[in-house]
């Protein structure tokens, strides 16, 4: 019961109350009923997965943040492969025109099933995503707002309880691809990622790959958020 | 060989009301050209009982009835439903053509010879079989007679004196149908005024001089004495006269393209109106479509634009459809995206027809976007980010950096066992594609990057691997290009791809290593 702004005195009650929601912290949640588990989305890598606990959800919105080089777009490449592969249909709604198609097919996507829509603006992208989702045709959307050199989208919060909304209305996956989150407690999970290391191989040098960490820094069911595994990025073998 | 023939004695008159069907059952007439000076062409029934005649000017009609519509002659109008008189054949035929276009008396008629050979085993006799042809044109707002003889020449006068023998009304609300067995042909033929062999205006008044009222007594005349007084033109009549056998077959239908026209009264210059206009024609184009069995592609649209203008799209179908809400609403949408720049006066609506696509639902799989939606969808995401932005992506067999392509998105069907997936295995290194590339300040020692300066990546360059050169286009001054690419890590954690322009001595970042 919070205290009302006259009262300077609080009551036990309130105070042990106080007590218990500090020490619940981030895993109280408010009434009704448990969250269900959502059925997964595999990205194919173990040790994710593994952290995701067997993958995004469905039905839900889920985020991947983090800067250049950390490995945003090389998971979200292989999720679109898993999708596909499955023979699912995928969008891929990029604000930032930055979808490499070479780089989806190293990654096993089957170009068929994907849907690139190179929105103009990320208004068009958040509409374009939205109404992908409300088709129900696209099991996996995947919304890119990582910006290539442009500045970070000014979006209304309201924008990201719509598309969770709607994704949740589709039972489809919306993977929200930026520099930093921007979702805030409509993600249903968030993952930030953090460049590590470039492995360069040579002479004659040839890059190698990226080392970086996934961090699962926000999971609205099941474990708590905070773990974190290093993913392995390889370059695809030269054509 | 039997021959079935399709007529439709006036044409004009029959292409309106199909276009306009509120015009059934009023006085009609149409007009040669605008103006109350221009003749009339054809008249309806209504108008005829009003003492409405052919070749009176419009002013003369309307003075004989106030009520008269008159309407002016739209070749493209015509055109359309000559060919959906076609279609009607080939939905019940294997084989039908067009006929040349009729003269003198004729020149207003349209006809189409069907192939009947053998027919009356899957129809039961050729009645059953010239039923169907006639069922099939009044479906399609035609009402046609239709006859069935030895050959071209013997189905067409038939056809010809049923038409003048059954009205309009007949024909539109029961078929007006003859069949003339072998046996029959030459007494029934005989019995027909010569006017329905077509001879020309020279031919008929010799004709007329030497007393020939009918078929039969033209035919009982020695051929080459014919020839000898009336000048050679009088043998096509004699074959015609005579019932000779054909001497080519009927061919076989050209897969083709439907097109639907209508030629306005008034521009339209509003949204509205002209989408009312695109659904009457994009209701007659399907019925032509499932009349053949055959779906809507990609729709062609025209529109003729005031002060002589044309305005042409393609609007992509993402899979062959019947559903004229959810094609309509294509059309819509891209005239919403592009609006005509100048009121419309013309409006022509065309695609190449395409089988349905047969589906089988998978019992275990969520059911994927139907076809009429997907395309509704494509078209909304189109209009959110213009055209040639939505599609599907593909690799470009092109060595220009940054090359691709985007494709249509035709959603395949369901694999029979989805591809194994690979588990386990390191994700692969991805680019994200800078288009355009960002320009780029760059330190070099002996050619390589030492330091690097851009809105993407800023340092010491503290790995560089390259250079890999590509070139080519050589022979064009706009688009040859010659660059050497290196793969860069700078001291702020960014790893991007990065390429010195030759011809141009620049450096540009092109791609970020993500």
């Amino acid at each position: 019961m919070p205290s009302t702004p006259g009262s300077s005195v609080e009551s036990p009650l309130e105070s042990r109350l106080q007590g218990l929601l500090h020490e619940l912290g981030a895993r109280l949640r408010r009434g009704g009923l448990p969250l269900e588990e959502a059925p997964r989305l595999a990205t194919g890598l173990e040790s994710l997965d593994a952290l995701l606990g067997g993958g995004f959800p469905r039905g839900r919105l889920c985020e991947i943040a983090g800067p250049a080089s950390s490995g945003r777009t090389a998971l979200a490449l292989a999720l679109l492969a898993r999708a596909t592969r499955a023979g699912a249909e995928a969008a891929w709604v990029d604000a930032a025109d930055a979808f490499d198609p070479p780089s989806a097919v190293a990654a096993g996507a089957a170009l068929e099933r994907v849907l690139w829509v190179r929105a103009p603006r990320p208004a068009a992208a958040l509409r374009s995503a939205e109404r992908l989702l409300e088709s129900r045709g696209f099991p996996l959307v995947v919304l890119d707002l990582a910006p290539g050199a442009a500045p970070p989208p000014a979006l209304p919060p309201v924008a990201w309880t719509r598309l969770s909304r709607a994704a949740a209305g589709a039972e489809g996956t919306l993977v929200l691809l930026a520099d930093a989150r921007l979702a805030g407690p409509a993600a249903a999970l968030a993952l930030e990622l953090r460049p590590l290391r470039a492995r360069f191989t040579g002479p004659p040098a040839l890059l190698q790959g990226l080392d970086t960490e996934a961090a699962l820094v926000r999971r609205r069911a099941g474990a708590p958020p905070g773990r974190a595994v290093a993913l392995r990025l390889e370059a695809p073998p030269a054509a | 060989m039997r021959v079935a023939c399709l007529l439709v004695p006036d044409l004009p008159l029959v292409a309106e009301r199909r276009a306009r069907p509120e015009l059934a059952g009023r006085p009609l007439a149409i007009a040669a050209g605008p103006g109350p000076r221009a003749e009339l062409l054809a008249v309806s029934p209504e108008a005829a009982r009003a003492r409405v005649s052919t070749h009176q000017s419009v002013a003369q009609a309307r003075a004989v009835c106030a009520a008269l519509e008159v309407r002016v002659a739209s070749p493209a109008l015509e055109r359309a439903t000559r060919d959906a008189l076609l279609d009607a054949a080939l939905s019940v035929a294997p084989r039908a053509e067009l006929a040349p276009r009729g003269t003198g008396a004729w020149l207003a008629e349209a006809r189409v010879f069907a192939d009947a050979t053998g027919v009356a085993a899957l129809h039961r006799s050729e009645t059953g079989f010239a039923a169907a042809l006639a069922a099939r044109a009044r479906a399609l707002a035609l009402p046609a007679a239709v006859a069935v003889a030895g050959s071209r020449g013997a189905a067409t006068l038939a056809a010809r004196h049923l038409a003048a023998e059954i009205p309009a009304r007949l024909r539109a609300e029961g078929g007006a149908v003859r069949v003339l067995s072998a046996a029959e042909e030459q007494a029934f033929l005989a019995s027909l005024s010569v006017d329905l062999l077509d001879p020309d205006d020279a031919l008929a008044e010799a004709l007329l001089r030497f007393g020939i009222r009918r078929v039969g007594e033209l035919t009982r005349l020695p051929r080459a004495a014919l020839a000898t007084r009336l000048g050679p033109s009088v043998l096509p009549l004699l074959a015609l006269a005579h019932g000779e056998p054909d001497a080519l077959p009927i061919a076989a239908p050209r897969e083709g393209r439907l097109e639907e026209a209508l030629d306005l009264e008034w521009a339209v210059d509003r949204l509205e109106p002209l989408a009312f206009v695109l659904r009457g024609l994009l209701a007659r184009l399907l019925a032509r479509l499932a009349a053949r069995r055959l779906a809507c592609g990609e729709l062609d649209l025209v529109l003729g634009l005031a002060g002589g203008g044309r305005d042409v799209r393609r609007i992509g179908v993402a899979a062959p459809s019947l559903d004229p809400r959810g094609l309509l609403g294509l059309l819509r949408l891209s005239l919403e995206a592009r609006p005509p720049t100048a009121p419309v006066e013309h409006a022509a609506l065309a695609t190449e027809g395409r089988p349905l696509r047969p589906g089988q639902l998978d019992l275990f799989r969520a059911a994927g976007l139907a076809p009429d939606a997907l395309g509704r969808l494509l078209a909304e995401l189109a209009l959110l980010c213009g055209e040639g932005r939505v599609g599907t992506p593909a690799v470009a067999d092109d060595w220009r950096p940054g090359a691709f392509l985007l494709r249509p998105f035709e959603a395949p069907p369901a694999p029979e066992a989805a591809a194994p997936a690979a588990t386990g295995g390191p994700a692969v290194l991805a680019l994200r594609a800078l288009r355009p590339p960002l320009s780029a300040e760059v330190r070099s020692l002996h050619g390589r990057p030492e330091r690097l300066r851009s809105a993407v990546a800023n340092g010491h360059v503290l790995r560089a691997a390259g250079p890999w050169r590509t070139s080519g286009a050589w022979w064009s001054r706009e688009e040859r290009f010659a660059y050497d690419h290196y793969d860069v890590q700078t001291s702020d954690g960014s790893v991007v791809r990065l390429r010195h322009d030759l011809l141009h001595d620049a450096w540009e970042v092109d791609a970020i290593y993500d």
